[in-house]
């Protein structure tokens, strides 16, 4: 269960009980909103953020600094919320009992998560041209890599044509023609802006409350906070239907299907869409791997989620070139008869139980529990426990996930295939 | 490390472990205050198990039988074992590597129930010449799928470059001739060979009890080992197969893969030296590392992992860079740097440290419990063992292993160069 307190405007301390686990763990997960102009800066902070902080500025000592703590993992990550962009900071590691020479493990993480966070190295007051100017080139490199990973490089594409220019489509990675123009000068500012602007949420999972705390409170004392307006949730307006090809030299075509369910989706619903995603593609037991995939070997791989924070739904799958069309409609096919036909009651019974085994097992580890809850925060709302969303679930009719589908309206059919010329037919 | 860990680590790990008589290994580590459990039934057969003599009859298998397999377990007479988990509410799946094969689940509720399933469908093998085609379209498009990936064409890539015979230069999977060749008989002598409770382990972590358990294999009613198998070693030169590949896939930036091919090790020490090797030579607490990075040489990910299975061992280098002729070079000298001059004692005694750490993490979830007690029944050794072995091994011994691996001469390299690229 979750403890939150409020520290200071739009800054939270979140205490989730973590007696069972070896390890503890301190995240500081800032938010605010997405900007397209900063989004590079943005994507560039975690990496300058990670090399190392004021008490240990060298990134080969950080490393050793980790180690020596007996493995202890950082990470300084980023990640798009719908409108939203999040930046968190954490440390982990196993607890003060296991340690070998009894040393205060758990102080020790949060010095450093906090020090990553509000205490970076500095030379002058900017950052280091050196690490940015390192950091920019391996950002540059990683944007330029993207079509490495053909399944990812295809739900990227997908998504950018579905969102356009909504702040829900900002790049979680930036844009390579924002890359050259940072500056230490630039990036500075943008990460004093976070500090100063951002909403705050600490996570301490099996370390001292009081030592958190206290350090929050220090760390906090010489900012002036102001933070601004956050857009939590919103969705793309339903307009005509959508195909886009693009084609390369591969052996499995990639098809990634868009649809909007062109209106907010209200936190007390969740336990609809879970139920609706699990029957329709989120299982073994749906009906996109039940009937696409196992009967009609249609795909390899083909699934669905829902976004709840953009209202979207999301179908990704991978597809013998020749079959692309077939798949799509066979995709299109299974949400027509679920939206229209019969749900057996066998059928929401065994999807029933797989959403609810899943809500049950969030408890039992650090990251299923930091994900619960720090989702629940960023939805807004009251936030609820895995098992109050698992009785909402054992509530949720056939009926109703057969109204949540068929307001979801098809969008754009994004597919990554071979040169025509290529495909082999039977 | 100072003190000697395995007193209380043998608390911490906290394994229960049962032969049957059947000769099936049991392990359980119950987890008090966790509301799932994770259950892997797996057995000693990989995609390298290719050549065997099952009660006398010598057998060659193409290449993909084991995992082709792993798939068509799921399916019985009487239909799905995914739809059976579903009425359970378990979560199940499965997989194969070079020298296993593994089904699991994870459940919240219902377990006995899944645990009959998991038990149940591995014991009643199903094949008929109908499911095996259908089967065969499901999996061609796996191996596709992998084709596009330049991970894992990298690693098999090097593995066909090292190897000249030994089945681990096939992929797992195999390709879609050498399934279209499977039978249903050939299945079910492979499950007479391996799926022999001698030959497997049931490994449990989370929410459950080893008397739990054992009842579940007692309602199994599991047969007892009954099949004489001798797998045949295949007859593998010291030299590698071919020293340098280049080629050209759909990708953005090149990659470069250098392997190592060794004599083949033994013990819990020979693999924990191994693995801290590859952290010495290029992990991040390396100056090594810090300067491929730093230096725009290599992409984050830029890594070594090394492979150790019955008749052979090696070593892989691989990652994305702008320039893999050069960073081969710069991987070459720092091994022989490392050669002359003998690995850093801080960094050493770090990876020591971290080591630790991460089989204290290893057993904090169900899924990461249960997948360390198989692993220590697939290694033949407790993983107190490994423990042991981790806090009893010098820098003297890592130097003179240097002095035996990671020799030039039975290096390969790989490089795969964007389309457009190509040189």
């Amino acid at each position: 269960m979750l403890q939150r307190e409020q520290i200071a405007p739009g800054v939270h301390l979140n205490t989730i009980e973590a007696d069972k686990f070896n390890r503890c763990r301190i995240s500081l997960h800032f938010r605010f909103p997405a900007s397209k102009e900063k989004a590079t800066e943005h994507a560039l902070l975690p990496l300058v953020l990670e090399r190392g902080y004021a008490d240990c500025p060298d990134m080969t000592q950080f490393s050793r600094q980790l180690a020596r703590l007996y493995g202890a993992s950082l990470s300084v990550e980023t990640h798009m919320q719908g409108a939203t962009r999040v930046i968190s900071i954490a440390v982990s590691g196993i607890k003060d009992r296991f340690a070998l020479q009894g040393e205060n493990l758990s102080a020790a993480y949060a010095q450093i998560a906090f020090g990553v966070a509000f205490r970076p190295y500095l030379e002058e007051g900017l950052f280091s041209q050196e690490a940015v100017q390192i950091e920019k080139d391996t950002l540059a490199r990683q944007l330029e890599s993207e079509k490495n990973d053909k399944r990812l490089y295809c739900v990227r594409q997908a998504r950018r044509h579905f969102f356009g220019n909504h702040p829900a489509g900002v790049e979680r990675d930036g844009y390579l023609s924002q890359v050259s123009a940072i500056t230490p000068a630039s990036l500075t500012q943008t990460y004093q802006d976070m500090l100063e602007q951002a909403e705050l949420d600490v996570i301490c999972m099996g370390a001292s409350q009081q030592e958190v705390r206290e350090l929050l409170q220090q760390s906090l004392a010489s900012i002036h906070r102001k933070p601004a307006q956050l857009l939590r949730q919103s969705f793309i307006d339903a307009k005509p239907l959508e195909h886009l090809e693009e084609q390369m030299d591969l052996a499995q075509a990639k098809l990634c299907m868009m649809f909007t369910a062109d209106r907010c989706v209200n936190p007390e619903e969740m336990a609809v869409f879970r139920m609706a995603m699990s029957v329709f593609g989120g299982s073994s037991t749906s009906r996109l791997f039940l009937n696409v995939r196992e009967k009609q070997s249609l795909c390899y791989y083909c699934s669905c989620r829902f976004v709840s924070s953009t209202a979207m739904m999301m179908v990704d799958s991978g597809v013998e070139p020749k079959d692309a069309e077939r798949a799509e409609q066979a995709i299109l096919e299974q949400l027509h008869q679920l939206m229209s036909g019969e749900i057996t009651a066998q059928e929401m019974e065994d999807n029933r139980r797989s959403v609810l085994s899943g809500l049950m097992a969030v408890e039992d580890s650090l990251a299923g529990l930091e994900n619960w809850y720090y989702t629940e925060i960023l939805r807004g709302g009251a936030i609820c426990t895995p098992q109050q969303a698992a009785q909402a679930v054992q509530n949720v009719t056939a009926e109703q996930i057969q109204g949540a589908l068929a307001g979801f309206h098809y969008q754009l059919g994004y597919l990554i295939t071979q040169p025509r010329e290529d495909m082999t037919h039977d | 490390m100072t003190k000697k860990p395995t007193q209380t680590m043998e608390q911490v790990i906290g394994c229960e472990c049962v032969q049957l008589e059947n000769g099936l290994t049991v392990l359980v580590r119950p987890m008090p205050g966790y509301s799932s459990i994770h259950a892997i039934y797996g057995t000693r057969f990989g995609s390298t198990d290719t050549h065997f003599r099952l009660n006398g009859t010598e057998m060659q298998l193409p290449a993909g039988v084991a995992h082709f397999l792993e798939h068509k377990m799921f399916e019985s007479e009487a239909g799905d074992a995914f739809l059976e988990f579903a009425k359970t509410g378990a979560n199940a799946n499965a997989y194969t590597s070079f020298d296993k094969t593994c089904y699991l689940f994870t459940a919240t509720d219902q377990v006995d129930e899944s645990l009959d399933i998991l038990l149940g469908m591995v014991n009643q093998p199903y094949f008929t010449p109908q499911t095996i085609q259908k089967e065969q379209g499901i999996i061609g498009q796996e191996i596709k799928m992998y084709e596009d990936t330049p991970d894992w064409r990298m690693i098999t890539s090097l593995l066909s470059c090292l190897y000249h015979n030994h089945p681990i230069r096939q992929d797992i999977a195999g390709t879609v001739d050498s399934i279209a060749q499977i039978t249903p008989e050939m299945l079910y002598d492979c499950c007479k060979a391996f799926y022999q409770p001698g030959n497997m382990v049931l490994a449990v972590a989370g929410n459950v009890t080893m008397a739990q358990v054992l009842d579940a294999c007692e309602r199994a009613n599991l047969p007892a080992t009954q099949c004489q198998v001798e797998r045949i070693p295949p007859q593998e030169p010291t030299q590698v197969a071919c020293p340098h590949m280049e080629y050209a896939m759909e990708l953005a930036s090149p990659c470069l893969g250098v392997g190592f091919k060794e004599a083949p090790v033994e013990g819990a020490k020979a693999e924990v030296i191994c693995d801290m090797l590859t952290e010495l030579i290029c992990g991040g607490m390396t100056d090594f590392y810090r300067k491929l990075y730093d230096e725009g040489l290599v992409n984050p990910g830029f890594g070594g992992e090394f492979i150790t299975l019955d008749g052979c061992c090696c070593f892989l280098f691989t990652g994305e860079t702008e320039h893999p002729k050069e960073v081969r070079g710069l991987l070459l000298e720092e091994i022989e740097r490392l050669r002359q001059q003998g690995v850093d004692e801080e960094i050493f005694t770090l990876c020591k440290n971290q080591t630790y750490g991460e089989v204290l993490q290893e057993l904090e979830n169900v899924e990461d419990a249960a997948t360390a007690l198989a692993g220590s029944f697939f290694r033949k050794r407790k993983l107190e063992e490994d423990l042991e072995a981790l806090a009893s091994v010098t820098k003297q011994e890592v130097d003179a292993a240097l002095q035996r691996m990671l020799k030039p001469e039975n290096s390969s390299t790989v490089i795969i160069w964007p389309k457009e690229e190509e040189e």
